[in-house]
């Protein structure tokens, strides 16, 4: 096959892996800190994207826009967390579950309410083109990769340099030690929620002007998060951006071989992975409480 | 029985989980500056009671005094930032931090940043700071979560079971620290080695099935083992 | 015998009331109630008794919903068979499935079954076009014959075998409560390795649960599909992947009235809020959140232990001789 294609198939795979990484990060610590599965995180991934194009439509601006829709997420993330999951920490993973998918479906209802059912264009910040190999690749899509990277740079960081990261990590393998130190446990939980709420909010902003905001946007991307998230373990950031671009590259090359396969074959590949390592591929023992 | 300030007292106290009830109204008052001991066998409840006072579990009924401060209903980390420090048993360091690290972390709770009275106990650790939790023996990860609580100047420690499964030199030297801590810190210590409860308790409760069977404050009965009696 | 006849009234007396409401409720309302208790039975006993969330039951019922729809739209005109057809292709598509599935830790299961149901809604849309026509569905209402004694073809003869099923379906659910099996599941819930030492095979136990319940979803397709004469990838659609654990859950998850009680209660405020605002998925999500913060106990849930209390304090001590 055309080898052109191949070059903007792996580019368009990459930024649609960094996507899945924005969302899968958050969804994935917040796992390994507090062991809740937050599906309301597709929440604001919606209300990222929602936010972002109504301001990209009022204002004409395009990066102040896609801040807005991240912070807006962030915002209605702490709301949820004071309002709901500060009560149901102690609670078994299931119970989360299900209490945050009941958050998602209100959710995309109130979206529906406030925006309608009609699909929005949003506007593109950068629409030139860069050569690549001899490829014309959107820059965009570049950006939007290093925009990624630089959240996992970001949180390595934080987790590997800093005294909270240092927390959160200790609090992983043992939060009840790390609150009787005297740490404000719940000051670090509140933090990871909201930051994976923002994240979220990047992830759905910095995808809108790549397909169209629609109220199931969040529910579409559902399954391949959550493959993102089952391929690289629960918990675990490494295998989050491992698995992110994995899932990335399989959605966007298996749609040059056969088209209406692409949704599927992830599936596939999540479904050998698992029958290899039954919680993924990073996924490890010490993730228990 | 007047209670000086600084005594940690705890009445009436009963704790369960669920539908089992664990603690039966508990009294016992440890004054300042002295070492009390729990003994008992396992399943009597005095992991329970520890966890109780230091916040993880909220009592039925009763009250946790400290001085004149009620503890009971405030969350583990601000019963820390009290001063009322807890150290775990089964000697839970964190595997994946350094030694160095685990200081830190309790450095940021407590904002104390000198360790001098870390390595002034456990010379040892010094050695040890870039090495991982979970790479220490025993009696270095029991040495690192005593050291640990000892930071921002505790003012109580509750200590649970830690000399279990430690060498009897590492035993030594651990009753050496407790006896010396004694004069700076209120301790209530869970502890199954009757001789070292013999030399360095002030005080002993024995408890059997959730409730304190005996209060002996008598040194001469505590040095002889007369506390087995109880068990 | 007079174990049995109260075992029996167990079920009896709730579908009995049902029966009755036949001529009080609009027919629709009641059909719909039948069918969604069905499909929320295999969930509560996944939820229940095996400790298996799923988000994916869309997927099993699709698959009993195309089962039925194939044989009915290509092969056969008997809607009899063609919900043999959907038991069926349930029946094989939760056995294959399973294999898979049931050695994943809860929370995998949960999500993976959410892929699956994305899946399923990709594969009949898309993929499977060409014999599924994709989003304009099957049709095959006026291809079904009628049958003899009770015409499913028809509404009035349709809701009487629905009743008859579902309490079929009840009756299953009660019976295997009291067997080896059932407690093997509950074992498993609470404790997996214990069961492996007592010596029952976990894997096996799981495997059939699974089995159970998403077939008995498959036969609730299958239901629908007969009922609507009509099948689309919607019925796959990840949007309704919640309904069947909110049900679970607004019933009282584990009981044995929870899912009727739970289809009654959503069926109604679906039809009354949908009436008023046109916006319900909101109301249905903002209801699960508050009764998960309640308590999460469910409304028979919370019902049963008064009405209990009532009854008890009502009726004389019982006899010792029982």
């Amino acid at each position: 096959m055309d080898a052109h294609l191949w070059i903007s198939g792996v580019v368009y795979g990459l930024s649609m892996g960094s996507i899945f990484f924005l969302l899968a990060a958050g969804l994935s610590l917040c796992f390994g800190l507090m062991r809740i599965i937050s599906l309301d995180q597709l929440l604001y991934y919606s209300l990222g994207a929602y936010v972002a194009y109504q301001v990209n439509v009022s204002t004409g601006l395009t990066w102040p826009a896609m801040l807005c829709g991240a912070l807006a997420a962030g915002a209605l993330s702490w709301v949820v967390e004071r309002w709901v999951f500060d009560r149901i920490y102690a609670r078994e993973i299931t119970f989360t579950m299900i209490t945050s998918f009941g958050i998602l479906v209100a959710g995309v209802g109130a979206i529906k309410y406030v925006w309608g059912l009609v699909p929005r264009p949003m506007g593109i910040p950068v629409e030139a083109q860069v050569a690549l190999l001899g490829v014309n690749v959107p820059v965009y899509r570049i950006i939007v990769i290093g925009i990624a990277g630089a959240v996992y740079g970001a949180i390595q960081w934080l987790l590997n340099r800093t005294i909270v990261g240092t927390a959160i990590r200790a609090a992983v393998e043992d939060v009840d030690q790390v609150e009787g130190l005297g740490v404000d446990v719940y000051r670090l939980f509140t933090g990871t929620f909201v930051g994976a709420g923002v994240l979220s909010g990047l992830a759905g902003a910095l995808h809108g002007p790549l397909v169209m905001v629609d109220p199931q946007m969040g529910l579409e991307v559902v399954p391949f998060v959550f493959m993102v998230v089952i391929i690289g373990g629960l918990g675990s950031l490494k295998g989050t951006l491992v698995s992110a671009f994995l899932v990335g590259q399989v959605v966007s090359l298996g749609s040059l071989v056969y088209a209406p396969l692409a949704q599927m074959a992830p599936f596939a590949a999540m479904l050998l992975i698992l029958l290899w390592k039954p919680t993924g591929l990073y996924g490890s023992a010490l993730l228990r409480r | 029985m007047s209670h000086p300030d600084g005594a940690l007292v705890v009445e009436g106290l009963h704790v369960g989980y669920g539908e089992a009830q664990v603690l039966f109204d508990v009294h016992l008052a440890v004054p300042r500056g002295r070492l009390a001991a729990c003994v008992g066998r396992n399943g009597a409840g005095k992991t329970t009671l520890l966890r109780t006072i230091a916040g993880f579990l909220r009592p039925r009924a009763g009250s946790v005094r400290y001085g004149s401060v009620d503890l009971v209903g405030r969350k583990p980390y601000e019963v820390a930032r009290m001063g009322i420090r807890y150290v775990q048993q089964d000697k839970r360091v964190f595997a994946d931090l350094t030694v160095r690290e685990n200081l830190r972390l309790a450095s940021y709770a407590t904002g104390d940043w000198d360790w001098d009275v870390v390595f002034k106990y456990f010379p040892r650790l010094k050695g040890l700071l870039d090495r991982k939790g979970g790479y220490l023996s025993g009696g270095e990860r029991q040495m690192l979560m005593i050291g640990r609580a000892l930071l921002g100047r505790p003012k109580v420690l509750l200590i649970d079971e830690p000399t279990e499964g430690l060498a009897p030199a590492v035993v030594e030297q651990l009753g050496r620290v407790f006896e010396e801590l004694k004069g700076q810190a209120t301790l209530l210590m869970v502890e199954q080695n009757l001789p070292l409860v013999g030399r360095v308790a002030d005080v002993v409760y024995a408890v059997k099935e959730g409730r304190v069977v005996a209060e002996i404050t008598d040194p001469d009965a505590i040095r002889s083992g007369a506390v087995e009696a109880y068990l | 015998m007079s174990r049995r006849l109260r075992w029996w009234a167990g079920i009896l007396i709730p579908f009995g009331v049902l029966a009755v409401a036949r001529w009080v409720l609009p027919l629709p309302f009641l059909v719909e109630v039948l069918i969604f208790s069905v499909y929320t039975m295999a969930c509560n006993f996944l939820l229940g008794r095996v400790g298996f969330i799923s988000f994916g039951q869309p997927a099993y019922l699709a698959a009993g919903a195309y089962g039925t729809a194939f044989y009915l739209y290509y092969f056969g005109r008997d809607p009899l068979l063609g919900i043999l057809a959907g038991l069926a292709s349930g029946l094989l598509f939760s056995a294959v499935v399973g294999l898979v599935f049931v050695r994943l830790r809860s929370d995998y299961f949960a999500l993976v079954n959410l892929a699956l149901a994305v899946i399923v809604y990709h594969l009949m849309q898309k993929v499977l076009a060409p014999i599924t026509k994709g989003d304009n569905g099957l049709w095959f209402l006026d291809r079904m014959t009628s049958t003899p004694v009770l015409d499913l073809t028809r509404p009035d003869g349709f809701v009487w075998f629905a009743w008859l099923v579902a309490v079929a379906v009840w009756a299953l659910y009660k019976a295997l409560d009291d067997t080896v099996f059932g407690a093997c599941c509950l074992a498993t819930k609470t404790n997996e390795d214990k069961v492996k030492f007592l010596g029952y095979h976990d894997f096996k136990i799981r495997w059939t649960a699974f089995v159970l319940a998403n077939t008995t979803a498959a036969l609730a397709g299958s239901l629908y599909g007969v009922y609507f004469g009509f099948v689309s990838p919607e019925m796959a659609s990840a949007a309704r992947a919640a309904d069947p654990v909110v049900v679970t859950i607004l019933g009282g998850t584990g009981t044995l009235y929870g899912p009727l009680v739970g289809a009654l209660a959503y069926v109604g405020m679906k039809d009354l809020v949908s009436g008023v605002v046109g916006n319900w998925e909101f109301f249905v999500g903002l209801l699960l959140v508050v009764i998960m913060l309640a308590g999460e106990r469910g409304i028979w849930g919370t019902l049963e232990p008064w009405l209990r209390r009532r009854w008890a304090w009502r009726r004389p001590a019982p006899a010792l001789q029982e």
